[in-house]
Protein backbone atom coordinates (compact mmCIF):
# COMPACT_ATOMS: atom_id res chain seq x y z
CA UNK A 1 0.00 0.00 0.00
CA UNK A 2 2.78 2.37 1.00
CA UNK A 3 4.56 1.53 -2.26
CA UNK A 4 1.44 2.37 -4.25
CA UNK A 5 1.08 5.73 -2.54
CA UNK A 6 4.77 6.44 -3.08
CA UNK A 7 4.43 5.61 -6.78
CA UNK A 8 1.44 7.94 -7.09
CA UNK A 9 3.41 10.75 -5.44
CA UNK A 10 6.44 10.08 -7.58
CA UNK A 11 4.35 10.21 -10.76
CA UNK A 12 2.72 13.43 -9.53
CA UNK A 13 6.10 15.03 -8.74
CA UNK A 14 7.48 13.96 -12.11
CA UNK A 15 4.46 15.41 -13.89
CA UNK A 16 4.89 18.61 -11.95
CA UNK A 17 8.51 18.87 -12.94
CA UNK A 18 7.87 17.96 -16.57
CA UNK A 19 4.98 20.36 -16.98
CA UNK A 20 6.94 23.18 -15.37
CA UNK A 21 8.02 24.65 -18.75
CA UNK A 22 11.09 26.83 -19.00
CA UNK A 23 10.44 30.57 -19.23
CA UNK A 24 11.30 31.82 -22.75
CA UNK A 25 14.22 33.93 -21.54
CA UNK A 26 16.20 33.67 -24.74
CA UNK A 27 13.24 34.59 -26.95
CA UNK A 28 12.44 37.46 -24.62
CA UNK A 29 15.95 38.81 -24.82
CA UNK A 30 16.00 38.50 -28.60
CA UNK A 31 12.65 40.27 -28.93
CA UNK A 32 13.74 43.09 -26.61
CA UNK A 33 17.01 43.53 -28.49
CA UNK A 34 15.09 43.63 -31.77
CA UNK A 35 12.80 46.35 -30.34
CA UNK A 36 15.84 48.35 -29.24
CA UNK A 37 17.28 48.08 -32.75
CA UNK A 38 13.91 49.24 -34.10
CA UNK A 39 14.00 52.28 -31.83
CA UNK A 40 17.56 53.09 -32.89
CA UNK A 41 16.39 52.88 -36.49
CA UNK A 42 13.81 55.58 -35.60
CA UNK A 43 10.97 53.29 -36.57
CA UNK A 44 8.62 55.32 -34.37
CA UNK A 45 9.04 58.13 -36.90
CA UNK A 46 9.72 56.31 -40.14
CA UNK A 47 7.58 53.13 -39.78
CA UNK A 48 5.12 53.93 -36.98
CA UNK A 49 2.53 51.30 -37.92
CA UNK A 50 5.05 48.48 -38.16
CA UNK A 51 6.62 49.62 -34.90
CA UNK A 52 3.27 49.65 -33.11
CA UNK A 53 2.45 46.20 -34.40
CA UNK A 54 5.76 44.86 -33.11
CA UNK A 55 5.23 46.57 -29.75
CA UNK A 56 1.68 45.25 -29.43
CA UNK A 57 2.89 41.74 -30.15
CA UNK A 58 5.69 42.09 -27.63
CA UNK A 59 3.24 43.35 -25.02
CA UNK A 60 0.89 40.45 -25.75
CA UNK A 61 3.82 38.04 -25.46
CA UNK A 62 4.85 39.50 -22.12
CA UNK A 63 1.25 39.30 -20.93
CA UNK A 64 1.11 35.64 -21.99
CA UNK A 65 4.32 35.01 -20.08
CA UNK A 66 2.94 36.73 -16.98
CA UNK A 67 -0.21 34.65 -17.29
CA UNK A 68 1.83 31.46 -17.48
CA UNK A 69 3.97 32.62 -14.57
CA UNK A 70 0.86 33.07 -12.46
CA UNK A 71 -0.39 29.53 -13.13
CA UNK A 72 0.15 26.51 -10.93
CA UNK A 73 3.33 24.84 -12.16
CA UNK A 74 1.40 21.70 -13.25
CA UNK A 75 -0.56 23.75 -15.78
CA UNK A 76 2.16 26.24 -16.71
CA UNK A 77 2.98 26.52 -20.40
CA UNK A 78 5.00 29.19 -22.18
CA UNK A 79 4.12 27.98 -25.67
CA UNK A 80 1.91 30.93 -26.55
CA UNK A 81 4.36 33.41 -25.04
CA UNK A 82 7.26 31.89 -26.98
CA UNK A 83 5.31 31.98 -30.21
CA UNK A 84 4.38 35.62 -29.66
CA UNK A 85 7.93 36.58 -28.71
CA UNK A 86 9.29 35.00 -31.88
CA UNK A 87 6.62 36.87 -33.85
CA UNK A 88 7.42 40.15 -32.04
CA UNK A 89 11.08 39.73 -32.90
CA UNK A 90 10.25 39.12 -36.54
CA UNK A 91 7.90 42.11 -36.61
CA UNK A 92 10.49 44.31 -34.91
CA UNK A 93 13.10 43.28 -37.46
CA UNK A 94 10.61 44.03 -40.20
CA UNK A 95 9.83 47.44 -38.68
CA UNK A 96 13.54 48.24 -38.46
CA UNK A 97 14.02 47.26 -42.09
CA UNK A 98 10.96 49.30 -43.12
CA UNK A 99 12.20 52.31 -41.13
CA UNK A 100 15.65 52.02 -42.63
CA UNK A 101 14.20 51.78 -46.12
CA UNK A 102 11.87 54.74 -45.54
CA UNK A 103 14.73 56.77 -44.10
CA UNK A 104 16.87 55.93 -47.09
CA UNK A 105 14.01 56.81 -49.42
CA UNK A 106 13.53 60.23 -47.76
CA UNK A 107 17.28 60.76 -47.66
CA UNK A 108 17.54 59.87 -51.33
CA UNK A 109 14.69 62.20 -52.17
CA UNK A 110 16.36 65.06 -50.30
CA UNK A 111 19.74 64.23 -51.85
CA UNK A 112 18.11 64.49 -55.28
CA UNK A 113 16.67 67.83 -54.27
CA UNK A 114 20.16 68.95 -53.23
CA UNK A 115 21.50 68.02 -56.65
CA UNK A 116 18.60 69.81 -58.31
CA UNK A 117 18.99 72.89 -56.11
CA UNK A 118 22.74 73.00 -56.72
CA UNK A 119 22.19 72.80 -60.46
CA UNK A 120 19.57 75.57 -60.40
CA UNK A 121 21.77 77.74 -58.15
CA UNK A 122 24.83 77.16 -60.33
CA UNK A 123 22.88 78.03 -63.44
CA UNK A 124 21.50 81.19 -61.78
CA UNK A 125 25.01 82.09 -60.63
CA UNK A 126 26.35 81.55 -64.13
CA UNK A 127 23.52 83.64 -65.56
CA UNK A 128 24.35 86.45 -63.13
CA UNK A 129 28.00 86.32 -64.16
CA UNK A 130 27.12 86.33 -67.84
CA UNK A 131 24.34 88.89 -67.52
CA UNK A 132 24.92 91.93 -69.73
CA UNK A 133 25.97 94.80 -67.52
CA UNK A 134 25.43 98.37 -68.29
CA UNK A 135 23.45 101.29 -67.13
CA UNK A 136 19.91 100.24 -66.47
CA UNK A 137 20.67 96.57 -65.90
CA UNK A 138 23.50 96.82 -63.40
CA UNK A 139 21.16 97.94 -60.64
CA UNK A 140 18.80 95.03 -61.41
CA UNK A 141 21.68 92.58 -61.53
CA UNK A 142 23.03 93.81 -58.20
CA UNK A 143 19.62 93.31 -56.58
CA UNK A 144 19.37 89.87 -58.16
CA UNK A 145 22.79 89.06 -56.73
CA UNK A 146 21.39 89.89 -53.30
CA UNK A 147 18.51 87.47 -53.85
CA UNK A 148 20.91 84.82 -55.05
CA UNK A 149 23.14 85.31 -52.00
CA UNK A 150 20.11 84.90 -49.74
CA UNK A 151 19.06 81.77 -51.64
CA UNK A 152 22.55 80.29 -51.39
CA UNK A 153 22.59 80.91 -47.65
CA UNK A 154 19.26 79.05 -47.34
CA UNK A 155 20.79 76.19 -49.33
CA UNK A 156 23.58 76.02 -46.76
CA UNK A 157 21.01 76.03 -43.95
CA UNK A 158 19.26 73.08 -45.61
CA UNK A 159 22.61 71.28 -45.66
CA UNK A 160 22.97 71.75 -41.90
CA UNK A 161 19.44 70.46 -41.37
CA UNK A 162 20.20 67.43 -43.53
CA UNK A 163 23.37 66.69 -41.58
CA UNK A 164 21.34 66.93 -38.36
CA UNK A 165 18.92 64.32 -39.73
CA UNK A 166 16.09 66.83 -40.18
CA UNK A 167 15.21 65.54 -43.63
CA UNK A 168 11.69 66.93 -43.80
CA UNK A 169 12.90 70.43 -42.90
CA UNK A 170 15.79 70.23 -45.36
CA UNK A 171 13.34 69.10 -48.05
CA UNK A 172 11.01 72.05 -47.44
CA UNK A 173 13.88 74.52 -47.50
CA UNK A 174 15.30 73.05 -50.68
CA UNK A 175 11.95 73.27 -52.41
CA UNK A 176 11.82 76.99 -51.59
CA UNK A 177 15.47 77.39 -52.64
CA UNK A 178 14.77 75.78 -56.03
CA UNK A 179 11.70 77.94 -56.56
CA UNK A 180 13.60 81.10 -55.60
CA UNK A 181 16.67 80.22 -57.71
CA UNK A 182 14.40 79.66 -60.71
CA UNK A 183 12.74 83.02 -60.20
CA UNK A 184 16.22 84.59 -59.95
CA UNK A 185 17.12 83.04 -63.32
CA UNK A 186 13.90 84.41 -64.78
CA UNK A 187 14.71 87.87 -63.43
CA UNK A 188 18.16 87.70 -65.01
CA UNK A 189 16.61 86.72 -68.32
CA UNK A 190 14.24 89.69 -68.01
CA UNK A 191 17.12 92.05 -67.22
CA UNK A 192 19.07 90.68 -70.18
CA UNK A 193 16.06 91.14 -72.44
CA UNK A 194 15.77 94.73 -71.25
CA UNK A 195 19.41 95.31 -72.15
CA UNK A 196 18.90 93.77 -75.60
CA UNK A 197 15.91 96.01 -76.25
CA UNK A 198 18.07 99.02 -75.40
CA UNK B 1 -6.69 -0.38 6.91
CA UNK B 2 -8.04 -0.71 3.40
CA UNK B 3 -11.52 0.53 4.32
CA UNK B 4 -9.98 3.42 6.17
CA UNK B 5 -7.93 4.32 3.11
CA UNK B 6 -11.03 4.10 0.92
CA UNK B 7 -12.89 6.33 3.32
CA UNK B 8 -10.06 8.83 3.25
CA UNK B 9 -9.94 8.75 -0.52
CA UNK B 10 -13.68 9.27 -0.85
CA UNK B 11 -13.50 12.11 1.67
CA UNK B 12 -10.70 13.78 -0.25
CA UNK B 13 -12.61 13.36 -3.50
CA UNK B 14 -15.75 14.84 -1.94
CA UNK B 15 -13.75 17.78 -0.60
CA UNK B 16 -12.12 18.32 -4.01
CA UNK B 17 -15.51 18.03 -5.74
CA UNK B 18 -17.11 20.41 -3.30
CA UNK B 19 -14.24 22.87 -3.59
CA UNK B 20 -14.50 22.63 -7.36
CA UNK B 21 -18.23 23.37 -7.19
CA UNK B 22 -17.62 26.29 -4.87
CA UNK B 23 -14.93 27.68 -7.16
CA UNK B 24 -17.20 27.11 -10.16
CA UNK B 25 -20.16 28.92 -8.69
CA UNK B 26 -18.34 31.65 -6.85
CA UNK B 27 -18.70 35.05 -8.53
CA UNK B 28 -15.46 35.56 -10.48
CA UNK B 29 -13.89 38.94 -10.99
CA UNK B 30 -13.78 39.98 -14.63
CA UNK B 31 -10.48 40.97 -16.20
CA UNK B 32 -10.40 44.64 -17.17
CA UNK B 33 -10.20 43.90 -20.91
CA UNK B 34 -12.37 46.90 -21.73
CA UNK B 35 -9.93 49.13 -19.84
CA UNK B 36 -7.05 47.55 -21.71
CA UNK B 37 -8.75 48.21 -25.04
CA UNK B 38 -9.50 51.78 -23.97
CA UNK B 39 -5.88 52.26 -22.91
CA UNK B 40 -4.70 51.02 -26.31
CA UNK B 41 -7.14 53.34 -28.03
CA UNK B 42 -6.09 56.35 -25.92
CA UNK B 43 -2.45 55.55 -26.58
CA UNK B 44 -3.07 55.35 -30.34
CA UNK B 45 -4.85 58.69 -30.21
CA UNK B 46 -1.92 60.20 -28.34
CA UNK B 47 0.44 58.86 -31.01
CA UNK B 48 -1.75 60.38 -33.72
CA UNK B 49 -1.70 63.71 -31.87
CA UNK B 50 2.10 63.67 -32.25
CA UNK B 51 2.57 63.20 -28.52
CA UNK B 52 5.90 61.49 -29.14
CA UNK B 53 7.15 64.82 -30.44
CA UNK B 54 5.28 67.33 -28.35
CA UNK B 55 4.57 65.47 -25.08
CA UNK B 56 7.12 62.67 -24.94
CA UNK B 57 7.24 62.30 -21.17
CA UNK B 58 3.53 61.58 -20.56
CA UNK B 59 3.44 59.55 -23.77
CA UNK B 60 6.20 57.24 -22.56
CA UNK B 61 4.62 57.08 -19.13
CA UNK B 62 1.26 56.09 -20.62
CA UNK B 63 2.99 53.36 -22.63
CA UNK B 64 4.70 52.00 -19.54
CA UNK B 65 1.51 52.08 -17.47
CA UNK B 66 -0.39 50.30 -20.20
CA UNK B 67 2.25 47.59 -20.40
CA UNK B 68 2.29 47.15 -16.62
CA UNK B 69 -1.52 47.03 -16.44
CA UNK B 70 -1.66 44.52 -19.26
CA UNK B 71 0.91 42.26 -17.59
CA UNK B 72 -0.74 42.55 -14.21
CA UNK B 73 -4.06 41.56 -15.78
CA UNK B 74 -2.38 38.59 -17.46
CA UNK B 75 -0.73 37.60 -14.19
CA UNK B 76 -4.11 37.57 -12.47
CA UNK B 77 -5.59 35.58 -15.34
CA UNK B 78 -2.99 32.92 -14.66
CA UNK B 79 -4.07 32.52 -11.04
CA UNK B 80 -6.91 30.36 -9.77
CA UNK B 81 -10.20 32.14 -10.13
CA UNK B 82 -10.58 32.18 -6.39
CA UNK B 83 -7.41 34.21 -5.95
CA UNK B 84 -7.77 36.61 -8.86
CA UNK B 85 -7.77 40.29 -8.12
CA UNK B 86 -7.75 42.80 -10.95
CA UNK B 87 -7.76 45.92 -8.85
CA UNK B 88 -4.12 46.80 -9.48
CA UNK B 89 -4.45 46.03 -13.19
CA UNK B 90 -7.59 48.16 -13.38
CA UNK B 91 -5.89 51.04 -11.58
CA UNK B 92 -2.82 50.84 -13.81
CA UNK B 93 -4.92 50.76 -16.96
CA UNK B 94 -7.13 53.62 -15.79
CA UNK B 95 -4.01 55.62 -15.06
CA UNK B 96 -2.63 54.67 -18.47
CA UNK B 97 -5.82 55.96 -20.14
CA UNK B 98 -5.68 59.19 -18.19
CA UNK B 99 -1.98 59.70 -18.94
CA UNK B 100 -2.42 58.91 -22.63
CA UNK B 101 -5.29 61.40 -22.81
CA UNK B 102 -3.16 63.95 -21.01
CA UNK B 103 -0.32 63.31 -23.47
CA UNK B 104 -2.70 63.76 -26.40
CA UNK B 105 -4.10 66.93 -24.84
CA UNK B 106 -0.64 68.34 -24.14
CA UNK B 107 0.49 67.51 -27.68
CA UNK B 108 -2.60 69.13 -29.17
CA UNK B 109 -2.18 72.18 -26.99
CA UNK B 110 1.51 72.47 -27.83
CA UNK B 111 0.68 71.99 -31.49
CA UNK B 112 -2.02 74.64 -31.35
CA UNK B 113 0.24 76.99 -29.44
CA UNK B 114 3.13 76.55 -31.87
CA UNK B 115 0.77 76.90 -34.82
CA UNK B 116 -0.63 80.18 -33.56
CA UNK B 117 2.81 81.36 -32.43
CA UNK B 118 4.36 80.60 -35.83
CA UNK B 119 1.46 82.27 -37.64
CA UNK B 120 1.56 85.38 -35.51
CA UNK B 121 5.36 85.57 -35.76
CA UNK B 122 5.06 85.14 -39.51
CA UNK B 123 2.47 87.93 -39.72
CA UNK B 124 4.75 90.04 -37.56
CA UNK B 125 7.70 89.43 -39.87
CA UNK B 126 5.53 90.20 -42.87
CA UNK B 127 4.48 93.56 -41.47
CA UNK B 128 8.06 94.37 -40.45
CA UNK B 129 9.20 93.47 -43.96
CA UNK B 130 6.53 95.69 -45.44
CA UNK B 131 7.57 98.54 -43.19
CA UNK B 132 11.24 98.11 -44.05
CA UNK B 133 10.35 97.93 -47.74
CA UNK B 134 8.56 101.25 -47.39
CA UNK B 135 11.59 102.76 -45.65
CA UNK B 136 13.94 101.35 -48.28
CA UNK B 137 11.75 102.52 -51.14
CA UNK B 138 11.47 105.95 -49.61
CA UNK B 139 15.19 106.34 -49.15
CA UNK B 140 18.30 106.10 -51.23
CA UNK B 141 19.32 102.66 -52.40
CA UNK B 142 21.47 100.85 -49.83
CA UNK B 143 22.67 97.57 -51.24
CA UNK B 144 23.71 96.03 -47.96
CA UNK B 145 20.31 96.84 -46.51
CA UNK B 146 18.66 95.34 -49.59
CA UNK B 147 20.62 92.12 -49.03
CA UNK B 148 19.26 91.85 -45.50
CA UNK B 149 15.79 92.52 -46.80
CA UNK B 150 16.15 89.71 -49.34
CA UNK B 151 17.26 87.33 -46.61
CA UNK B 152 14.31 88.26 -44.43
CA UNK B 153 11.92 87.93 -47.37
CA UNK B 154 13.20 84.44 -48.13
CA UNK B 155 12.89 83.50 -44.47
CA UNK B 156 9.26 84.57 -44.55
CA UNK B 157 8.54 82.50 -47.66
CA UNK B 158 10.27 79.51 -46.11
CA UNK B 159 8.42 79.84 -42.83
CA UNK B 160 5.08 79.95 -44.63
CA UNK B 161 5.81 76.61 -46.31
CA UNK B 162 7.06 75.15 -43.01
CA UNK B 163 3.86 76.26 -41.26
CA UNK B 164 1.76 74.65 -43.99
CA UNK B 165 3.64 71.41 -43.37
CA UNK B 166 3.19 71.55 -39.61
CA UNK B 167 6.87 72.17 -38.90
CA UNK B 168 6.06 74.96 -36.45
CA UNK B 169 9.24 74.92 -34.40
CA UNK B 170 11.37 75.12 -37.52
CA UNK B 171 9.11 77.86 -38.89
CA UNK B 172 9.64 79.88 -35.71
CA UNK B 173 13.40 79.45 -35.99
CA UNK B 174 13.33 80.56 -39.62
CA UNK B 175 11.21 83.59 -38.70
CA UNK B 176 13.70 84.45 -35.96
CA UNK B 177 16.46 84.43 -38.58
CA UNK B 178 14.36 86.69 -40.79
CA UNK B 179 13.82 89.09 -37.92
CA UNK B 180 17.54 89.06 -37.21
CA UNK B 181 18.16 90.10 -40.83
CA UNK B 182 15.69 92.95 -40.43
CA UNK B 183 17.39 94.02 -37.22
CA UNK B 184 20.66 94.23 -39.14
CA UNK B 185 18.90 96.19 -41.84
CA UNK B 186 17.58 98.64 -39.28
CA UNK B 187 21.08 98.90 -37.77
CA UNK B 188 22.45 99.77 -41.19
CA UNK B 189 19.79 102.40 -41.76
CA UNK B 190 20.47 103.79 -38.29
CA UNK B 191 24.18 103.93 -39.12
CA UNK B 192 23.28 105.80 -42.31
CA UNK B 193 21.21 108.25 -40.29
CA UNK B 194 24.13 108.75 -37.88
CA UNK B 195 26.45 109.27 -40.82
CA UNK B 196 24.04 111.81 -42.27
CA UNK B 197 23.75 113.59 -38.94
CA UNK B 198 27.53 113.92 -38.85
CA UNK B 199 27.82 115.13 -42.43
CA UNK B 200 24.78 117.37 -42.65
CA UNK B 201 26.89 120.32 -41.47
CA UNK B 202 29.38 119.86 -44.31
CA UNK B 203 26.59 119.49 -46.88
CA UNK B 204 24.92 122.62 -45.53
CA UNK B 205 28.22 124.45 -45.87
CA UNK B 206 28.69 123.26 -49.48
CA UNK B 207 25.18 124.40 -50.42
CA UNK B 208 25.70 127.75 -48.64
CA UNK B 209 28.99 128.32 -50.43
CA UNK B 210 27.51 127.40 -53.82
CA UNK B 211 24.53 129.71 -53.31
CA UNK B 212 26.79 132.52 -52.04
CA UNK B 213 29.12 132.19 -55.03
CA UNK B 214 26.14 132.19 -57.41
CA UNK B 215 24.69 135.22 -55.63
CA UNK B 216 28.00 137.08 -55.60
CA UNK B 217 28.81 136.49 -59.26
CA UNK B 218 25.21 136.43 -60.49
CA UNK B 219 25.93 133.13 -62.25
CA UNK B 220 24.20 129.81 -62.58
CA UNK B 221 24.84 126.87 -60.27
CA UNK B 222 23.42 123.37 -59.94
CA UNK B 223 22.61 121.69 -56.63
CA UNK B 224 21.63 118.01 -56.44
CA UNK B 225 19.83 116.76 -53.33
CA UNK B 226 20.07 112.96 -53.48
CA UNK B 227 17.59 112.28 -50.69
CA UNK B 228 14.70 113.87 -52.57
CA UNK B 229 16.00 113.04 -56.05
CA UNK B 230 15.92 116.69 -57.04
CA UNK B 231 18.28 118.79 -59.11
CA UNK B 232 18.02 122.55 -58.62
CA UNK B 233 19.17 125.15 -61.11
CA UNK B 234 19.90 128.47 -59.38
CA UNK B 235 20.90 131.84 -60.72
CA UNK B 236 22.31 134.58 -58.51
CA UNK B 237 21.45 132.44 -55.54
CA UNK B 238 17.79 132.13 -56.53
CA UNK B 239 15.95 129.04 -57.70
CA UNK B 240 15.27 128.99 -61.42
CA UNK B 241 14.14 125.43 -62.03
CA UNK B 242 13.69 122.12 -60.20
CA UNK B 243 14.16 118.80 -61.97
CA UNK B 244 13.48 115.25 -60.78
CA UNK B 245 16.50 113.03 -61.22
CA UNK B 246 17.61 109.39 -61.14
CA UNK B 247 20.86 108.52 -59.41
CA UNK B 248 23.42 105.72 -59.14
CA UNK B 249 21.98 102.33 -58.24
CA UNK B 250 23.76 102.45 -54.87
CA UNK B 251 22.63 105.96 -54.15
CA UNK B 252 22.74 105.89 -50.34
CA UNK B 253 26.51 105.93 -50.44
CA UNK B 254 29.11 108.47 -51.39
CA UNK B 255 31.15 107.26 -54.34
CA UNK B 256 34.47 105.89 -53.15
CA UNK B 257 35.63 103.73 -56.06
CA UNK B 258 34.86 102.74 -59.62
CA UNK B 259 31.90 100.41 -60.08
CA UNK B 260 30.31 100.98 -56.66
CA UNK B 261 27.18 102.42 -58.28
CA UNK B 262 27.20 105.41 -55.94
CA UNK B 263 26.69 109.02 -56.93
CA UNK B 264 29.54 111.16 -55.58
CA UNK B 265 28.92 113.85 -52.98
CA UNK B 266 30.97 117.03 -53.18
CA UNK B 267 31.57 120.34 -54.83
CA UNK B 268 32.23 119.88 -58.54
CA UNK B 269 32.10 121.91 -61.72
CA UNK B 270 31.16 121.20 -65.30
CA UNK B 271 34.24 120.34 -67.38
CA UNK B 272 32.56 119.60 -70.70
CA UNK B 273 29.18 120.22 -72.27
CA UNK B 274 28.17 117.42 -74.64
CA UNK B 275 25.33 118.59 -76.83
CA UNK B 276 25.80 115.59 -79.03
CA UNK B 277 27.80 112.37 -78.97
CA UNK B 278 26.60 111.35 -75.52
CA UNK B 279 25.31 107.82 -75.06
CA UNK B 280 22.54 109.31 -72.95
CA UNK B 281 21.15 112.05 -75.14
CA UNK B 282 23.13 115.07 -73.87
CA UNK B 283 25.56 115.36 -70.99
CA UNK B 284 27.42 117.69 -68.65
CA UNK B 285 30.70 116.09 -67.58
CA UNK B 286 31.79 116.81 -63.99
CA UNK B 287 35.29 116.99 -62.54
CA UNK B 288 34.87 113.88 -60.38
CA UNK B 289 37.20 112.95 -58.74
CA UNK B 290 38.05 116.28 -57.19
CA UNK B 291 40.97 116.77 -54.81
CA UNK B 292 38.94 115.79 -51.76
CA UNK B 293 37.74 112.58 -53.49
CA UNK B 294 41.33 111.68 -54.41
CA UNK B 295 42.51 112.29 -50.83
CA UNK B 296 39.71 110.17 -49.41
CA UNK B 297 40.37 107.43 -51.97
CA UNK B 298 44.04 107.20 -50.99
CA UNK B 299 43.14 107.26 -47.32
CA UNK B 300 40.66 104.40 -47.81
CA UNK B 301 43.28 102.44 -49.70
CA UNK B 302 45.86 102.98 -46.97
CA UNK B 303 43.38 101.95 -44.30
CA UNK B 304 42.54 98.82 -46.30
CA UNK B 305 38.88 99.84 -46.59
CA UNK B 306 39.15 99.33 -50.32
CA UNK B 307 41.40 97.06 -52.35
CA UNK B 308 44.82 98.35 -53.33
CA UNK B 309 43.88 97.53 -56.93
CA UNK B 310 40.69 99.60 -56.82
CA UNK B 311 40.19 102.46 -59.25
CA UNK B 312 38.63 105.75 -58.27
CA UNK B 313 36.39 105.93 -61.34
CA UNK B 314 35.32 108.94 -63.35
CA UNK B 315 33.08 110.20 -66.15
CA UNK B 316 30.41 111.31 -63.76
CA UNK B 317 27.87 113.32 -65.70
CA UNK B 318 24.50 114.93 -65.55
CA UNK B 319 22.92 113.29 -68.57
CA UNK B 320 19.62 112.46 -70.28
CA UNK B 321 17.50 109.29 -70.55
CA UNK B 322 16.29 109.82 -66.99
CA UNK B 323 12.74 109.84 -65.68
CA UNK B 324 12.75 106.10 -64.95
CA UNK B 325 11.69 106.81 -61.39
CA UNK B 326 14.42 104.56 -59.99
CA UNK B 327 18.15 104.73 -59.36
CA UNK B 328 19.81 102.97 -62.24
CA UNK B 329 22.93 104.86 -63.32
CA UNK B 330 26.46 103.93 -62.31
CA UNK B 331 26.83 107.15 -60.37
CA UNK B 332 25.63 109.83 -62.79
CA UNK B 333 22.64 112.11 -62.34
CA UNK B 334 20.02 111.43 -65.01
CA UNK B 335 17.35 113.94 -66.09
CA UNK B 336 14.69 113.48 -68.73
CA UNK B 337 15.73 114.49 -72.23
CA UNK B 338 13.49 117.57 -72.22
CA UNK B 339 14.96 118.66 -68.87
CA UNK B 340 18.44 118.16 -70.32
CA UNK B 341 17.45 120.44 -73.20
CA UNK B 342 16.34 123.01 -70.63
CA UNK B 343 19.39 122.89 -68.32
CA UNK B 344 21.83 122.90 -71.26
CA UNK B 345 20.62 126.41 -72.15
CA UNK B 346 22.06 127.81 -68.91
CA UNK B 347 24.94 125.63 -67.87
CA UNK B 348 28.37 126.11 -69.32
CA UNK B 349 31.86 124.79 -68.66
CA UNK B 350 32.85 125.90 -65.17
CA UNK B 351 29.31 126.01 -63.75
CA UNK B 352 29.47 124.74 -60.13
CA UNK B 353 27.58 121.51 -59.42
CA UNK B 354 27.19 120.62 -55.77
CA UNK B 355 25.88 117.15 -54.90
CA UNK B 356 24.74 116.43 -51.35
CA UNK B 357 22.99 113.45 -49.86
CA UNK B 358 20.59 115.64 -47.94
CA UNK B 359 20.04 119.34 -47.72
CA UNK B 360 18.07 121.20 -45.08
CA UNK B 361 18.68 124.50 -46.80
CA UNK B 362 16.89 126.29 -49.54
CA UNK B 363 16.61 125.86 -52.55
Amino acid sequence: MFKRVAVVWAVFALLTMVSCGKAPEEEMQKANTAIEVTRTAEAEDYAPDAYRMAMDTLNAAMAAKEEADGKFSLFRSYGKSKELLVRAEALANQAATEAQAEKERVKGEVTNLFTQAKAVLDSADMAVKKAPRGKGTKADIELIKNDLAATTSSYEEAKSDFDAGKYAVAKTKLEVVIQKARSVSEEIAKAAAKKTRR
Amino acid sequence: MCSRFRFLLVAVLIVILFSGLVVLFLPRPHPPTASLENAKLAFDQAAKADALRYAEQPYRMAEELMQKGWREMARQNGRLALFRNYEIAESLLTLAIRTAKEAAFQAQERNRYLDSLARSESADLQSELWLCRKILDGSLVNFKAERHWSLADLSLKMSEVLIDRGEYEEACQTIAKGKESLRRLIDLLAADTDDEAQKIGIWRLWVQETLAQSRRKGTYAVIVDKSVHKTYLVRAGKLVQTYNCDLGYNSARHKILAGDGATPEGKYRVTAVKSRGSKYYKALLLNYPNELDKERFEENKNKGIISSHAQIGGFIEIHGEGGKNKDWTEGCVALTNSEMDHIMQYVTVGTPVTIVRRSDLWP
